[in-house]
């Protein structure tokens, strides 16, 4: 292990109850609440019911002429998905459900597989025809039918009550990447994902972190998010180096104030009178409380901003994403203005659609 | 990579199971098919005559009913074939372990005498022995040095090659003193063209011969098949990619036709399939799709199908029923593995897009889709991907696709610059009309390379191309041989 100006001692005698979830060591914080238990992704279940073949070939059909008929018209509505999607994603439907999925594939329409071989799946039948019913009638985003999203090598549990992470946010680790690059002092930090959701960038930086003495605290007001943050932390297995804390931004954090190397969040940053034009998925089965920024949609963005000065240590690093070009600016502004003198290298990053997305600087 | 693993490790426990396999099968197909030989006749291991003999006595028969006697043998010829088609299932090396079709579509109604002719002919264009000698030398030397394993990565590499070509000379040292036995053989059987044809068959008395020969036949079949895939690159995987022509919705649904045809004969042959990037047409069909087939050999075997696919047919959606030509073109891009020097990307040369709907996206969007492009700058290459679940990945198939791609351009490049590999170039052209499907007036596939003709589309398009395949392969080795001289 490298020696550096961090003492390396007290950090230890702080992480090590910190970041063992077993019982006997948690913090009041943690057990004060007992946590909902996070559903099962459909692909994670044992393949423990059974169709035959005909039967889900009639499911598949039936499912793929709902596909279909939906056309264009969610996406001339507001934006939703349209047939090639709605089809692309019954295909990993059926790729998480069945045992073998290659079985449906059209090319093997030919091959002579009797109609009555019983096939294993992992939900049965008639669940496989209420979740695509969902999802097309109710459009249930397709994560919370299949209860897990991929997101840049990551497969992640989610649910409802979770907000479905982001391609764009998938930057934001490439963000820190580059910051830790070459500095083993960031490296081997203390860092923190606030309003962590589905874990998705704790885990991510944990994983950039490495093996070293990094570690990541991830918060959020949900119990939800937070138990399923959690269920996903053990299954990558890093819940020796991410601690999952309930509580509000940087409340649950208190005991590591002024002593962060990094933090990362991707707030709600939408304003509130823009929730109920969005699309069907987002405005209907997404956590209201994970998109509400309140009347311009810079409440949170604010806090933090506030907060990361009192939280970061000299040259920690942040990374916030933002609704866009306007929210961006104004933060920029808001950091060389009414906390003037707390940081340096401020900058706007783009988005891979060119949208001003990111906010990136250091504690002065 | 495992190629070579493969290689080394496999033939051995192969060879004991075609062994067995060569005793039993045919054995046992022959008492079934042909129960009037008597079973007194035929001793089961020991043949009365010697093993020389025997094979010439066979052979004659077989030339013999090559020119004269083809229609009244053909059923028991056939009989053979598939005797020697069982065998084949077992028995390569490392080409046809799940596929025996290859070897049937090659094999059937063509005699054995005449194929292993043309085995030998296509034996004695491969590349020299030579070229592998100095090498083998170079890689001994590195083995033998104390500090080889520091880098335990080079290290493998290195033993692993060394053992491939320990393997293949060993291999073509056994084999060169058989060649040359049987060519004896096959020109001493030209010769006295019928002289013991009766003594041979029907009678019986000498079945343990065609046994004999279908096992040399096997094995120089498979001696063929690596000849002729005796390319570089031909060990790789690779990328299929297939585009329509112009012509609108009749030409898309020709390009998916054709998509499915190579997903379906990919599949066939054991090769793992992945859709990497499709392009679906407004009404049917598709603009272009990318395949990514893994497999050893893939682009060995794939790249005999580079070129622009001529259909021609009443168009289903033409409301007049007129009939339509259109075009699908083929390109074959092979995925180079770590053991070959790969064109360096620069980061700063590439623009990367994602596809999206516009809009403010982030928490405003919900959507599976994560489409990525990516543009190489300096060469206008791109590569596109949107089947994978996340744009990470997405961005990380696209990157492989536009990798494989500047390899191959740089390859071609490499081969303008060496004269030697012209030939191979002009025969790999992008734009050239390679075969026509015709479904309208009359049925047939016909080669314009080869001038191989199939007269049952369906069963092309359904994956049958290994007839194709092979003979485009043996052709363009014959004509990488004309230029040599």
């Amino acid at each position: 292990m490298k020696s550096s100006s961090f003492a390396r001692p007290s950090l230890s005698s702080i992480l090590q109850p910190v970041f063992s979830l077993r019982p006997k060591h948690g913090r009041p914080i943690i057990c004060s609440t007992i946590l909902p238990k996070p559903h099962t992704p459909i692909y994670l279940r044992p393949p423990a019911f059974q169709a035959t073949l005909s039967e889900l070939k009639k499911w598949h059909i039936w499912a793929k002429n709902q596909a279909t008929s939906v056309g264009s018209t969610f996406s001339d509505l507001d934006n939703g998905p349209d047939s090639t999607l709605l089809h692309r994603e019954l295909n990993w439907l059926v790729e998480d459900a069945l045992e073998q999925p290659a079985i449906l594939l059209p090319q093997n329409s030919r091959n002579n597989y009797d109609d009555a071989t019983p096939l294993s799946i992992r939900a049965c039948l008639d669940d496989l025809y209420k979740l695509w019913k969902q999802r097309i009638e109710e459009r249930r985003p397709f994560q919370y039918v299949v209860g897990c999203e991929h997101w840049r090598d990551l497969i992640l549990s989610v649910e409802e009550g979770v907000l479905i992470p982001r391609p764009e946010t998938e930057m934001i680790l490439d963000l820190v990447d580059n910051a830790v690059k070459g500095n083993e002092e960031l490296k081997n930090g203390l860092w923190a994902d606030l309003g962590t959701g589905s874990g998705a960038l704790a885990i991510g930086v944990a994983r950039i972190l490495g093996l070293g003495c990094g570690r990541v605290f991830a918060t959020d007001l949900s119990p939800i998010a937070v138990a399923v943050a959690s269920y996903n932390v053990e299954r990558y297995n890093l819940q020796d180096r991410i601690a999952v804390r309930l509580g509000s931004w940087f409340d649950p954090l208190k005991d590591v104030q002024g002593e962060l190397s990094g933090f990362v969040s991707n707030p709600p940053y939408i304003p509130s009178e823009d929730i109920n034009g969005l699309q069907a998925e987002v405005s209907k089965h997404e956590p209201r409380l994970a998109l509400d920024g309140g009347a311009n949609g810079m409440n949170d963005l604010i806090h933090l901003c506030n907060g990361a000065a009192s939280m970061l240590k000299p040259g920690g690093f942040f990374a916030f994403e933002t609704n866009g070009e306007k929210q961006s600016k104004f933060l920029v502004d808001y950091m060389h203005t009414k906390v003037k003198g707390s940081f340096y290298g401020v900058n706007i990053i783009s988005d891979f659609a060119g949208i001003q997305r990111f906010v990136t600087g250091y504690r002065a | 990579m495992t190629d070579q693993d493969t290689i080394v490790s496999s033939p051995p426990k192969k060879k004991v199971a075609r062994t067995a396999k060569k005793i039993t099968a045919p054995t046992k197909k022959e008492s079934q098919t042909r129960p009037p030989l008597a079973k007194s006749h035929r001793p089961a291991v020991v043949s009365p005559a010697p093993k020389k003999e025997r094979s010439r006595r066979t052979l004659n028969y077989l030339l013999r009913s090559s020119k004269e006697e083809i229609d009244k043998q053909e059923g028991r010829l056939l009989v053979i074939d598939r005797v020697d088609s069982d065998v084949m299932v077992l028995s390569p090396p490392y080409l046809d372990i799940q596929n025996p079709r290859i070897v049937e579509t090659v094999s059937v109604r063509r005699n054995n005498a005449t194929s292993i002719q043309h085995s030998l002919k296509v034996q004695a264009k491969r590349p020299p022995l030579e070229k592998l000698i100095p090498r083998l030398e170079i890689l001994s030397e590195q083995l033998n040095k104390p500090d080889l394993w520091d880098d335990p990565a080079r290290a493998g590499k290195i033993s692993r090659e060394h053992g491939s070509i320990m393997g293949k000379m060993k291999e073509v040292n056994a084999f060169e003193q058989e060649l040359f036995e049987h060519i004896d053989m096959i020109k001493l059987a030209r010769e006295d063209n019928d002289a013991e044809l009766e003594l041979t068959w029907p009678n019986g008395t000498e079945t343990g011969s065609p046994k004999a020969l279908l096992q040399l036949r096997t094995h120089i079949k498979e001696k063929e098949l690596e000849a002729l895939l005796a390319g570089e690159q031909d060990p790789c995987s690779c990328f299929i990619e297939v585009q329509a022509g112009a012509g609108g919705t009749e030409s898309m649904d020709w390009a998916s036709m054709v998509m499915q045809m190579y997903i379906k004969w990919a599949e066939g042959r054991g090769f793992g399939v992945t859709v990497v990037d499709e392009m679906p047409g407004e009404m049917a069909g598709i603009k272009r799709a990318t395949i990514k087939v893994d497999g050893e050999y893939a682009f060995g075997y794939a790249k005999a199908e580079v070129g622009a696919h001529r259909l021609v047919r009443i168009s289903p959606f033409d409301s007049n029923k007129r009939r339509h030509t259109s075009f699908a073109s083929v390109a074959v891009i092979p995925i180079l593995s770590d053991g070959y020097s790969r064109v360096q990307i620069n980061e700063s040369d590439l623009k990367i897009e994602r596809y999206r709907a516009g809009g403010p996206g982030g928490q405003h969007a919900n959507t599976t889709e994560s489409a990525v492009r990516i543009t190489h700058i300096p060469t206008g290459i791109t590569a596109t991907c949107q089947n994978e679940r996340s744009q990470h990945q997405n961005k990380a198939s696209a990157m492989a696709v536009l990798q494989s791609r500047l390899d191959h351009l740089e390859t071609e490049r490499q081969a303008q610059i060496n004269a030697e590999h012209t030939v191979s170039l002009t025969d790999i052209n992008f734009g050239s009309q390679i075969r026509s499907y015709v479904l309208h007036p009359y049925r047939m596939v016909k080669d314009h390379r080869t001038d191989y003709e199939v007269s049952d589309p369906d069963s092309v398009l359904q994956g049958d191309l290994d007839g194709f395949i092979l003979s485009f392969l043996s052709a363009s080795l014959d004509k990488n041989k004309d230029e040599d001289l």
